[in-house]
C-alpha cells in the first residue's frame, strides 16, 4: 500500500501532463499560439546560407526515431522514454551513493 | 538552440564533449547530499513527474516576432528544482533523447549538454543565487524572490548560452564569428522571454503547492 500511495500522486501527474500536452497540440496549431518557425539558431542559419543549406547538412546518423512525424505520438513516446531514462539513471545513482555510504 | 550534426568542426565537438563528460563526472561526486539520504527514493517518482514536464513544454513551440519560434530549456528550472549539478545530467538525458528524434545532432551533443545543461543549468542557478542575494534585502515573500530570481536567472542563462553557441559555430567557421555572435543573441534575446515567464510560473506554482519539491532551498540561502 505504502508503494502504490508513493506512486500514485506522481503517475496521476504524469498523465495530466501528457494529456494536457495532447491539447495543446491539438488546440496550439489550430487557434495559431503555437509556431512550426525555425528556432533561433535555425532562424539564423537560415538567414546566412537558406533553408535548402539546412535540410542538406551532413550528418553521419540517422536518427532512430525520426520516421515518427505525428506530434501526438512523438509527444507521447518522448515523453514515457524521458521518464524512464532519467528515472532509471536517478534511481542508479541513488543506488551507488547509498553504497558507497554503507 | 539545438546544434545539428555537421555544424560544428571537429575539434570544436571533441572538445565540447570532454568538458561535458568532465563537469558530468564531477556533477556525480557533487551532487547534493539528498541522493545520500535514506528516504532518497521519494525522489524519483517526482524526477519521473520533471522529466514528462520538461519533454512536455520543450515540444510547445511559441511564437516570437520575426519569423523564429521559442521553447522552454529548462536548464535554471530543473536546477532550482533538483540543484546545479543534477540539471546537467538531466538535460543531457532529455538531449539524448530529443536527438533520437532528429531534434539536436548526436555529435553535437556534448555541445548542446554544454550549452543547454551546463550554461542554462549551472551557471544559470548561480545566477538565479546571486539575484536572490539581492532580494534578500527587500521584505519580499520568499516564493516572490525565488520567482523573479528564477525568472531573471533563466533570462540572462538563454542569453549566455546563445552567446556562447554564437562563438561555437563562430570558431567551427560556419558562420563567421561577428555575424553569428549578434545574430544569436538578438534572436534570444526575444526568445528568452518565454523561457523566463515559463520557468518563473512553474517555480512559482510548486512553491504553492510542494515547497518542499524545490531541494535547494539551503543553496539558494532560502533557509
Amino acid at each position: 500500500m505504502a508503494e502504490k500511495g508513493r506512486y500514485k500522486w506522481p503517475l496521476i501527474t504524469i498523465i495530466v501532463i501528457v494529456a494536457a500536452l495532447m491539447l495543446v497540440i491539438a488546440i496550439g496549431f489550430t487557434i495559431g499560439f503555437l509556431s512550426e518557425n525555425p528556432d533561433g539558431l535555425e532562424r539564423v542559419l537560415i538567414d546566412y546560407y537558406g533553408e535548402e543549406w539546412l535540410e542538406n547538412l551532413y550528418s553521419p546518423w540517422i536518427p532512430f526515431l525520426s520516421w515518427i512525424t505525428n506530434d501526438y505520438v512523438a509527444g507521447i513516446i518522448g515523453t514515457v522514454l524521458s521518464i524512464a531514462l532519467l528515472m532509471g539513471t536517478f534511481y542508479l545513482i541513488t543506488r551507488l551513493k547509498k553504497r558507497k555510504l554503507e | 538552440m539545438h546544434i545539428p550534426d555537421g555544424l560544428l568542426d571537429p575539434i570544436t565537438t571533441i572538445v565540447l564533449w570532454i568538458v561535458t563528460i568532465v563537469i558530468m563526472i564531477l556533477g556525480y561526486f557533487r551532487m547534493g547530499r539528498m541522493f545520500e539520504k535514506e528516504d532518497s527514493e521519494k525522489l524519483i517518482p517526482y524526477i519521473g513527474v520533471l522529466a514528462a514536464v520538461i519533454f512536455a513544454f520543450q515540444f510547445v513551440n511559441y511564437p516570437v516576432p520575426g519569423g523564429t519560434s521559442g521553447h522552454l530549456v529548462g536548464g535554471t528550472l530543473v536546477a532550482i528544482i533538483l540543484g546545479p549539478w543534477a540539471s546537467v545530467i538531466v538535460l543531457f538525458l532529455i538531449l539524448v533523447i530529443q536527438s533520437l528524434f532528429g531534434d539536436g545532432g548526436i555529435t553535437a551533443l556534448g555541445a548542446n549538454a554544454f550549452n543547454m545543461g551546463i550554461i542554462g543549468g549551472l551557471i544559470g542557478f548561480y545566477i538565479v543565487v546571486l539575484f536572490i542575494k539581492l532580494l534578500n534585502k527587500t521584505s519580499l515573500k520568499k516564493e516572490l524572490k525565488v520567482t523573479i530570481s528564477t525568472a531573471i536567472g533563466s533570462y540572462i542563462a538563454i542569453v549566455l548560452a546563445s552567446f556562447i553557441c554564437g562563438i561555437e559555430i563562430g570558431i567551427s567557421g560556419t558562420i563567421p564569428i561577428e555575424i553569428a555572435i549578434p545574430a544569436m543573441v538578438f534572436w534570444h534575446l526575444l526568445i528568452g522571454i518565454g523561457e523566463a515567464i515559463i520557468s518563473a510560473l512553474i517555480v512559482f506554482y510548486i512553491y504553492k503547492t510542494k515547497p518542499d519539491f524545490i531541494t535547494t532551498e539551503s543553496i539558494l540561502g532560502m533557509k
